[in-house]
């Protein structure tokens, strides 16, 4: 690897400010390389440390509460008061868990999130004590897949964390988060494939290149809102956070969590939440390019500025994470099951198929614009063809639904209507079937 | 089900030997982190509810309230009536909790009973099963109460060292019986109410008669149970930890003979 | 551990018999708000069968009651089912002003209808905000205290407590509401009917609540008959049945009817949705209600509002049954009285009671996650169940 670094020095000089390829990958010397890694470490924890006082003041103030603020300005400590605390109280280990995978689960869980962030670009190339670096740890030609991969090992984390626990809730939840993340990584990484057809690559340093014109968000807008969904289940959050599901399952795969292994849990959820949202900036909303009208001031793009682009994109992914946790209620698990695999992968799958033949046919020569020509015309026909259809077979069939309604009113109507008390006090019905020993009810009831 | 010896909880080691400047910073995180469970079993909990709110807001002091089960809470609040049929799931609760553990009893009721002060059914106060640290009263208390007993709680937990609180090192030691040397066997759960332990001192030569295992005789004796009344909601002496320390190599669990077994089956 | 198995043909059956899980859910478990035990029997996530276990909560009250006279009473009436106090209090009151046939003052009789009313709005906002928060929708329960900490507010006024109002004496109320109140009682009301809307519309048009609760647990009219089902549960599933319309105590009787405020709010569905429907309809219409007292109130000519009672109130020998349109249901005072200062025997007839028991016809066949949806639904209070 070196030896061929030092044979073939960069065929194209770096400048800074420029859109890194996959060529400015593997120059850095080790110090540097160190320092991103450490850096991108320390970065993550402070994410971490912010996002959970963000996520409570921010729900606070949704709520018309204050939220933390007694510790240090603005309650800005909070999160560090619980890092003080959550690690140095007693370590349970429950009596007849696995005990190996039961420590184990938590790191397994949180290893892989951190990793993920490592392909992450924070801005282009600039100059560190006359370096010329890209501001990402690494980068390869399959970059992207490595975060699913990556996310992929989380899940086991969870998996074995709620078997391991023996414990009827945390087996509940490691069941229903290998079923979530079948259902979804596939969601996930079939809305990733538009965006690889249109970048013609899987480097995120080269998708975030490719989008310098528009973002994907935008063109690949299906995409996107797919992802969107994705994400959310990938991290376990509400609306989909069965694996915890709070009400039904009490802490659900944590349940019998403590201590610092809970705490590692609860880092790799905060964690995952920033590797997905990074993900999304990148693929989608244009990774650290300046949005658009300060995109055309000059410089906006260069030196260090797209850190803080980077950062406000990466804030905002987040801030509406944690507004749907204040607003949406819990899906039921095989209403996520059906989402996920009626909904999410057949529309992914359709989108692709659309993407890839307008592909084709620009290849081929034809514009756009006649593409869409073309589709609307379809769409047209299609949609007044619909119409048609309804008017001539659905009002035949609302009579009939009417028809079949007002019959079983008058049927309710029988079984139930009239006075529930007989002479002044209610009776119950002495002949009922459950005084039998039968769980039915029956139809007919007497009324003494 | 045998008995377990659970041991000694393994906390404390770090606060026994840090400086003095660390042991604030460790106090100070555990004073404003209290993910708190609410054992919510009657009227107080509403008011528990209540306190977490808008208008309240406890989690402005850093009372989590989002603790699922009791494995991740800090503080467990006792809020309602601990009737008899209750009361060993709120002892096993309270075991589940990690240490340092804390208990805020809230209400009459959990206090003392309350208005089921004669009631054939009723604990009459959660701290005849688990040690308490602060005392809400008022039936239901205003969440102002609970604002308050909060606050006290944080004081103490700041003026307190771990250390000290699971340190071997006690000032008096109690007496302990030979039996603590092998795990009680089952029967003891089945036993009905026992002295506690006698003190090795020969300055008691019999305890009273009527000496009930809710005033240990190593506690100076308390007054008779009432409704704890003083505006402060807080009672810290009352707490009936055997002494002011856990016995240093006792059995912590269902099996610990210095604790009351009145309500095992 | 279930011990039936069910048991796959074909290769490898041995490895594939499913063995049914029985699952403990409560007595302290983040869904049975309070302390109700279920003992489910899963298969997978799928309930097979489901026997709720109360007794938990039980603090003896009917006994409590023999030993405390008629005044004392009322503390312990209103604590069995704590988020309706004062409808719970009301139910003594009557039935002893029965035995004594006590004529009430007019005030009195539309101050305490007031009050029920608030009452009811006070508990239906609880149960509008817990359960979307069971559901994982945790905003809507911040909203609904808000709104409960407002009326909270004009109760406490009047009667000095916020949940536990000790308001009802016996021969009428405890004392005149304070000077002005009214007015205020007033905006408080008009300050909630404004709001309701926020509650409404992030938990009735949400999709996932809707889909969460549409069809889940129905609850036929003929369960409802048989289990004696009441209340606003008995009601979504279409049994027009309620007392303050059906049998008028207080001053209901000039409240319903055409044209008036008061109307039974009902559904046919059944579902877990119906009955939340139900809830939210009645806040309105016990907003009416308590708007319509508040007007009475304002015209009635200055009175008494309690009767001087002697130094030791005895009933008469006898007995009498009252009940009364509780929030969540009916609830009936059987009072014996052997003519001394504490009844004889005092027989409590509470709602949730009778709800709770149909939950073992209303959960099999359904999934964990609806189980709490269900559960939910019931409205119920774990202290009215064990009194």
């Amino acid at each position: 690897m070196t030896t061929s670094l030092l044979a073939a020095p960069p065929a194209t000089p770096l400048a800074a400010g420029e859109a890194p390829t996959l060529e400015a990958f593997g120059l850095d010397p080790w110090w540097l390389i160190l320092a991103k890694a450490v850096l991108i470490f320390v970065f993550l924890m402070l994410m971490v440390l912010f996002e959970i006082w963000f996520e409570r003041r921010f729900m606070a103030r949704m709520q018309n509460r204050l939220g933390p603020n007694r510790v240090g300005p603005l309650g800005l400590l909070q999160p560090i008061a619980d890092g003080l605390k959550l690690p140095l109280k007693e370590d349970l280990v429950p009596r007849g868990v696995d005990r190996p995978v039961f420590i184990l689960a938590p790191a397994l869980a949180t290893m892989p999130a951190f990793l993920a962030f490592a392909i992450i670009p924070f801005g282009p190339t600039v100059s560190v004590f006359g370096h010329q670096t890209p501001l990402q740890l690494a980068d390869l030609p399959v970059a992207v897949l490595f975060v699913l991969a990556m996310s992929s090992l989380g899940v086991y984390g969870i998996v074995l964390g709620g078997w391991a626990s023996a414990s009827p809730y945390s087996l509940l939840g490691g069941l229903r988060s290998s079923a979530q993340v079948i259902s979804y990584e596939i969601g996930m990484g079939l809305s990733f494939v538009a965006v690889f057809l249109f970048a013609g690559s899987l480097s995120t340093s080269e998708i975030v290149a490719s989008q310098e014109r528009i973002w994907y968000a935008v063109v690949l807008f299906p995409s996107f809102v797919i992802y969107a969904i994705t994400m959310v289940g990938e991290v376990n959050r509400i609306p989909f956070d069965l694996p915890e599901g709070e009400g039904e399952l009490v802490g659900g795969f944590h349940t019998e969590y403590s201590s610092l292994k809970f705490g590692m849990f609860m880092l790799a959820e905060y964690v995952n939440m920033t590797t997905v949202s990074a993900l999304a900036v990148t693929l989608f909303l244009g990774g650290w390019r300046a949005p658009w009208p300060i995109s055309l001031v000059d410089g906006a793009n260069a030196g260090w500025w797209p850190v803080l682009w980077f950062m406000i994109k990466l804030l905002l992914t987040i801030s509406f994470f944690i507004w749907l946790r204040a607003t949406l209620p819990r899906v039921r698990y095989d209403q996520l099951m059906k989402l996920g695999w009626k909904v999410l992968i057949p529309g992914a799958l359709a989108w692709i198929m659309v993407v890839a033949t307008i592909r084709v046919l620009r290849n081929e020569g034809i514009s756009t614009q006649q593409v869409f020509f073309a589709v609307a015309i379809v769409l047209g026909i299609y949609i007044v063809a619909s119409y048609l259809w309804d008017a001539v077979r659905g009002n035949r069939r609302d009579a009939e639904e009417q028809e079949a309604t007002a019959a079983e009113r008058a049927g309710a109507g029988d079984s139930t209507g009239g006075d529930p008390m007989a002479g002044g006090y209610p009776v119950p019905p002495l002949d009922a079937p459950h005084y039998h020993g039968r769980n039915s009810t029956s139809k007919e009831v007497n009324r003494a | 089900m045998g008995v377990i010896n659970l041991g000694e909880p393994r906390v404390g080691t770090i606060s026994r030997v840090a400086p003095k400047p660390i042991k604030f910073v460790l106090n100070w995180g555990r004073r404003y982190s209290l993910w708190v469970f609410n054992f919510g079993l009657a009227c107080c909990a509403i008011e528990f509810i209540a306190t977490s709110m808008s208008r309240h807001d406890f989690i402005r002091l850093g009372v989590i309230p989002f603790a699922p089960g009791p494995r991740q809470a800090d503080l467990m609040v006792v809020s309602g009536t601990v009737t008899d049929k209750m009361a060993p799931a709120v002892k096993r609760l309270y075991e589940q909790m990690p240490e340092p553990k804390y208990v805020i009893s809230f209400g009459a009721c959990s206090n003392c009973g309350g208005p089921y002060w004669d009631s054939y059914c009723v604990t009459k106060g959660v701290d005849q099963l688990v040690p308490v640290d602060v005392y809400v009263p008022g039936c239901p208390p205003r969440p102002e109460a609970l604002l308050h007993g909060i606050l006290r709680l944080q004081e103490k937990i700041a003026g307190e060292s771990l250390g000290e609180r699971y340190g071997p090192a006690s000032p008096v030691p109690v007496a302990q019986p030979q039996a603590e040397s092998r795990p009680p066997s089952p029967a003891v759960l089945r036993r009905p109410l026992q002295r506690p332990p006698q003190p090795t001192s020969a300055d008691r030569p019999e305890d009273p008669p009527e000496a009930s295992p809710e005033n240990p005789p190593e506690n100076p004796p308390r007054e008779p149970p009432q409704p704890p009344e003083s505006s402060s909601g807080q009672r810290p002496d009352a707490a009936p930890r055997p002494g002011p320390l856990p016995p240093p190599n006792s059995v912590r669990g269902p099996a610990d003979p210095s604790e009351p077994n009145l309500f095992l089956p | 551990m279930g011990t039936e198995r069910t048991v796959a043909v074909g290769i490898g059956a041995e490895e594939l018999a499913t063995a049914d899980m029985t699952l403990n859910i409560g007595p302290q478990h983040p869904s049975t708000h309070g302390v109700l035990r279920l003992r489910l029997t899963l298969d997978g996530e799928r309930i097979s069968r489901a026997e709720p276990i109360i007794g938990y909560m039980h603090r003896g009250a009917e006994k409590l009651f023999e030993v405390r006279d008629y005044r004392q009473i009322i503390v312990l009436a209103n604590r069995h089912d704590w988020l309706s106090a004062f409808s719970s209090e009301l139910g003594v009151v009557v039935a002893v002003e029965r035995m004594l046939g006590m004529e009430i003052p007019e005030r009195a009789v539309w101050a305490r209808t007031l009050l029920a009313e608030l009452n009811r709005v006070l508990n239906h906002l609880m149960f509008l905000g817990s359960y979307p928060l069971e559901i994982g929708a945790i905003t809507p329960v911040f909203y609904a205290f808000r709104e409960r900490e407002t009326l909270q507010r004009v109760m406490e006024e009047a009667s000095g407590g916020r949940m536990h109002y000790m308001f009802n004496r016996v021969g009428g109320l405890k004392e005149d509401l304070p000077a002005g109140w009214l007015d205020r009682a007033r905006a408080a009301v008009r300050e909630v009917r404004s709001r309701m809307s926020d509650i409404e519309w992030i938990i009735r048009g949400n999709e996932i609540f809707r889909a969460r609760t549409r069809g889940v647990g129905v609850l036929s009219p003929e369960a409802v008959l048989q289990y004696g089902v009441s209340g606003p549960v008995a009601r979504a599933a279409g049994v027009d049945f309620d007392l303050r319309r059906d049998e008028p105590y207080l001053a209901y009787g000039e409240l319903f009817g055409p044209g008036r405020p008061g109307r039974v709010v009902r559904r046919t569905e059944g579902d877990c949705y119906a009955r939340f429907e139900c809830l939210l309809d009645q806040v309105y219409v016990s907003l009416d209600l308590a708007d319509a007292c508040l007007d009475r109130l304002a015209d009635l000519p200055p009175g008494p509002i309690n009767v001087r009672l002697p130094k030791v109130l005895k009933a008469p020998e006898g007995h009498t049954y009252a009940w009364t349109e509780n929030p969540l249901g009916i609830n009936g005072y059987f009072l014996v009285s052997r003519g001394e200062k504490t009844p004889y025997r005092m027989k409590l007839r509470s709602a949730s009671y009778n709800n709770i028991q149909v939950l073992s016809e209303l959960l099999p066949g359904n999934l964990v996650a609806d189980m709490i949806a269900i559960l939910g639904s019931m409205f119920f209070v774990v202290g009215d169940i064990d009194k």
